[in-house]
């Protein structure tokens, strides 16, 4: 009966592929077509470069101006996600920041977050955890539309290659009414943005490092009044035979290599009319690393494309806007990679969403929006199942002066296969004074079975019903000089979560078993400082997070009680270094919340360091160098049970920007 | 003094009592885990524990406390040969461990593709392969030297061979079926490796030898209720006479019943069926109608006799299993030990 547990391990792998390099244009550019007045063009910009700095954290009302609104509607591929979330704790990371840190998607959210990945090695499955939740609790949104996969709920942070986007944000609480299935206890949302100045940017970079990795992508970007086009290439390559610190072991089987295709393109049709494509494919293959214990010959193969048209339709009163998708996943995974013998799971998913921005009165706006989304799989362990979804939300914000805000949202889906909850958030900003905010949500979210859920054979349960949580966040905000405080106090409550056990059969099944509770709280320290040519930063997250089934008050696994990450960096004309430290606590494993090193991991500690180096800078050229060490005191450390991570190890990369 | 009083009693009843591979001449302790019960787990995290004979003291994860490192995933079956046990996991490994410290000795990994039991015959053990879980036609009994621990050969056989024992020099194999579902016992010739089958219910797992030195085999039957149209067939306890491999009976359970687990002590056998625990004597010639006691467990996942005391491991596949011991005569549940992660089967050392 063994057996079933490699189904169950399969079930839970979800999609694997390899890790990633980031990198991405610095420059932001203004759009003109829509601004004939000079000055308003140059207001404009400077609004934009105060957004970039502090792109979603600043209360709609107190920059709201229609041209404002009309940009962000030729620019942006998600607005609601600046729009309707003020009451919401969005971390911006933008593209210098992802560009310098070289670093997988995993390893930029590990050291710049709270969030905390659960990965089975370095480069395989990658899962995150949002306070306390799950990886099938966090949801992954690709220019405004949800890409978890639907055969298992949630995304591998390794087959998300961060290249070519514009910014990173990551959005703590309840979002399942603006973003769906998943959006529970956070939200992770990759932008891309369209720029329609006049320019052509091109970025080529080239890296290589330990464990024979090597890393190409180019980026290219273009624009001018009516046309906008970026792309990104990007492919790495990596043996990945780290050595096991402390014993005479390599991680075999472990090597991975992956490209990806990233490319955008916007056209303004007229002054009302705006076409945008954008496109992303992702080709990985992966061994599967064994653990310190256990010998693995696996392989797993993804393949996952993403295409999504959309239309704007810029109005007087109202903006609208139309969106058609195709998302397609797909997995391969050999058990054995020197035989032809392989599972698979593939799932296409259709997608048509329309929306509007109306502005109702003065100070209330309204945003519908309804979507149709029909989802057909296949695989190895099902027949060829397919859902159905009609999802209708309604947006409401409500600015009645510049220091308030409130935002109440609904939705309500009606689905095929299973009934879902009418969902509810709300939140509310004030701002107390310039340098103190006050933000305060809640919301009733929902993650919804998935096709391995409800039709693995064998155990699929079709009389599943989605998992359904409640939340409350409350927020603070400080800001003095360059220095800025965000304090989080968060409680979620969880019910009829899905959970894989053997039924009376024997056979495993999911049912809609547990019951959770997680609370904490959450810190974030934000300071620069620039003395005459020396620039300092300092970047600081911090989370104490309680999780706990109701019924054994124990602790949930691979939930650590603490979690901190630091970040230094210093700037002096053409050099800058940095370096950065995790802190991860103890996590349990099983769910006795035993001791010991069969039931827990120790806590650990790790830092990177770094340093770059402006070889050229002319107006139209700029070559960088850089020299990146990972695990700079060779640490020997786990963060998923008996699989070991990477020792030191290090990175070289030049870049040319022309 | 007092010790070593304590461990000649302690052997004293380990030859009274217990079937042991060991000729039990030796009047020295051969290490911590000499006499008393190991339970196995599947993980992960795998683990054994080790329970002394007197059911007093536990000792959680042993393999581990020895040698500092774990047992692999999925830990499949356990194999006792003279002075030595053989850990079977399924990745394709076999530890050789000394069974009275369980240090290791040797690993045997070569050869081995997804192994699940191991029997042994004079220097030789016979290890059941699955082969590629997904390839029905590769399947094999790998054959190992105990002496250089090498995999020498290989005897291919139908899908998903499972349990394998040997009784004067043949070898048995239930052919459970793997992924799939199979029907058939091989007999192997271990003198030139010749091939014979025979026909059983659906799904044989479990086999002893009983009394009469017949071959006793549980069939749960299929069960592939998914399956358009679903695939159900009967379980069964089949008797067999090895002199002509011909059917003695063939006890069959009212459709819809799927028991997975027998053990079997003295003439008689003991079965699970919906958390109940019913016995059948090697004289029977029905299956028995009311059951001897009810469990306490929520998923009875091992299950063994000794000296009339039955144990059950309750597994949890997220935490710790709980091995249960139960007073065969009255029925009533003696002893609970917290054991590892998938705790799937009980042997006594």
């Amino acid at each position: 009966m063994i057996v079933e547990h490699i189904n169950i391990t399969l079930i839970i792998l979800g999609r694997l592929c390899n890790k990633k390099r980031v990198r991405r244009p610095a420059n932001f550019k203004t759009i003109k077509s829509n601004f004939r007045d000079k000055s308003d063009l140059r207001m404009i910009r400077v609004i934009l470069s105060f957004l970039l700095l502090f792109f979603y954290s600043v209360t709609k009302a107190q920059i709201a101006n229609d041209s404002i609104q009309r940009l962000d509607e030729v620019v942006l591929s998600d607005v609601k996600l600046k729009r309707y979330a003020s009451g919401f704790k969005l971390k911006v990371l933008n593209d210098s920041l992802l560009k310098k840190n070289n670093s997988s998607f995993t390893d930029i959210l590990r050291f710049n977050s709270n969030l905390y990945f659960k990965e089975n090695g370095y480069g395989m499955v990658s899962s995150p955890s949002f306070r306390g939740t799950n990886a099938s609790q966090t949801a992954v949104i690709w220019n405004g539309i949800n890409i978890n996969s639907q055969l298992t709920g949630q995304t591998d942070f390794n087959t998300i290659n961060t290249t070519n986007f514009k910014s990173i944000v990551i959005r703590s609480g309840g979002g399942s009414v603006q973003y769906g299935s998943g959006a529970v206890g956070g939200s992770i949302h990759l932008n891309n943005t369209l720029s329609f100045t006049s320019h052509f940017d091109n970025t080529a970079t080239l890296s290589y490092g330990s464990y024979d990795t090597k890393n190409v992508s180019y980026l290219s970007s273009f624009g001018n009044e009516k046309l906008s086009l970026n792309i990104g290439l990007n492919y790495i390559d990596s043996e990945n035979d780290y050595k096991y610190l402390n014993t005479d072991e390599r991680n075999e089987n472990g090597a991975f290599k992956n490209g990806s295709i990233n490319a955008n393109l916007g056209y303004i049709l007229s002054e009302k009319n705006v076409l945008k494509l954008y496109h992303q494919s992702f080709i990985g293959e992966r061994e599967f690393s064994g653990t310190a214990s256990t010998r693995s010959l696996a392989k797993y193969e993804d393949q996952n494309f993403r295409t999504m048209l959309e239309w704007s339709h810029l109005g007087k009163k109202t903006n609208s806007k139309l969106k058609v998708a195709h998302l397609q996943e797909h997995f391969k995974y050999f058990g054995n990679q020197n035989t032809d013998n392989y599972t698979f799971g593939k799932v296409n998913t259709y997608l048509i969403n329309y929306t509007a921005d109306i502005d109702l009165i003065k100070h209330l706006k309204f945003k519908p929006i309804v979507s149709y989304n029909y989802y057909e799989g296949s695989g190895s362990s099902f027949d060829d199942p397919n859902r159905k979804e009609f999802s209708t939300t309604a947006l409401l914000l409500y600015t009645p002066s510049p220091k308030w805000y409130y935002g109440f949202n609904l939705r309500q889906d009606v689905n095929s296969s299973f009934d879902s909850p009418l969902l509810f958030s709300f939140d509310i900003a004030y701002n107390v004074s310039d340098a103190y905010k006050l933000k305060l949500n809640g919301s009733k979210n929902y993650r919804v079975p998935t096709f391995n859920d409800l039709y693995w054979q064998q155990g699929g349960n079709l009389d599943l019903v989605p998992e359904t949580s409640y939340q409350v966040d409350l927020g603070q905000e400080l800001t003095y000089k360059n220095a800025k405080l965000n304090l989080n106090a968060f409680y979620i409550n969880t019910t009829d979560l899905i959970q894989w056990q053997p039924n009376d059969s024997g056979f495993w099944s999911p049912d809609n078993v547990d019951k959770t509770q997680n609370y904490g709280i959450e810190a974030s320290l934000d300071i620069t400082k620039r003395v005459n040519a020396h620039q300092f930063s300092l970047q600081s997250n911090y989370a104490y997070t309680v999780s706990e089934d109701l019924e054994t008050n124990k602790q949930l696994i691979y939930v650590p009680y603490h979690k901190a990450n630091i970040n230094l960096a210093y700037a002096y004309k053409r050099i800058s270094v940095f370096v950065q430290h995790l802190y991860t606590g103890e996590v349990f494993t099983t769910t006795d919340n035993r001791f010991g090193p069969l039931y827990s991991i120790d806590a650990y500690e790790v830092s990177n360091s770094g340093v770059n180096y402006q070889l050229l800078k002319t107006n139209s050229q700029q070559i960088d160098v850089s020299l990146k060490v990972n695990n700079l005191f060779n640490t020997a450390y786990e963060n998923v049970a008996f699989r070991p991570m990477p020792d030191r190890n290090f990175n070289f990369q030049i870049q040319y920007k022309f | 003094m007092k010790k070593i009083i304590l461990s000649i009693f302690a052997m004293s009843l380990l030859i009274v009592s217990c079937s042991n591979d060991d000729d039990g001449t030796t009047s020295e302790p051969l290490g911590a885990y000499e006499d008393g019960i190991i339970v196995s787990s599947e993980g992960g995290p795998s683990s054994i524990d080790f329970i002394s004979e007197d059911l007093t003291t536990i000792e959680n994860q042993i393999y581990f406390n020895v040698n500092n490192e774990a047992t692999g995933v999925y830990l499949q079956s356990l194999g006792f040969n003279d002075d030595k046990a053989y850990i079977v996991v399924q990745d394709g490994t076999i530890t050789v461990v000394n069974r009275y410290t369980f240090e290791k000795l040797a690993t045997i990994s070569t050869g081995l593709t997804l192994p699940r039991y191991i029997a042994f015959e004079d220097n030789t053990a016979y290890v059941s392969d699955w082969g590629d879980g997904n390839d029905t036609t590769d399947d094999y009994i790998a054959v190992i030297d105990l002496t250089s621990n090498t995999v020498i050969s290989t005897i291919p056989v139908s899908e998903g061979p499972e349990q394998i024992l040997e009784e004067s020099d043949k070898l048995y194999v239930s052919h459970k079926g793997g992924y799939n579902v199979n029907n058939v016992i091989s007999v192997i010739d271990t003198s030139d490796n010749s091939l014979e089958t025979i026909t059983v219910n659906d799904v044989p797992d479990e086999m002893f030898i009983d009394e009469s030195g017949d071959l006793l085999v549980l069939s749960s039957g299929a069960n592939q209720y998914w399956l358009t149209p679903a695939v159900i067939t009967d379980a069964a306890i089949t008797r067999i006479n090895l002199s002509d491999n011909s059917i003695i009976s063939n006890l069959e359970f009212p459709s819809g019943e799927h028991p997975s687990l027998m053990t079997y002590e003295d003439g008689i056998a003991y079965y699970i069926l919906n958390n109940k625990v019913y016995s059948l004597a090697d004289n029977a010639t029905s299956l028995p109608t009311s059951s001897l006691f009810d469990l306490s467990t929520s998923y009875a996942y091992g299950l063994s006799v000794d000296d009339n005391q039955l144990f059950v491991t309750d597994a949890s596949f997220t935490g710790n299993s709980t091995l249960l011991v139960y007073d065969i005569s009255s029925g009533t549940e003696t002893n609970t030990f917290s054991v590892g992660v998938g705790a799937s089967k009980i042997y006594f050392n």
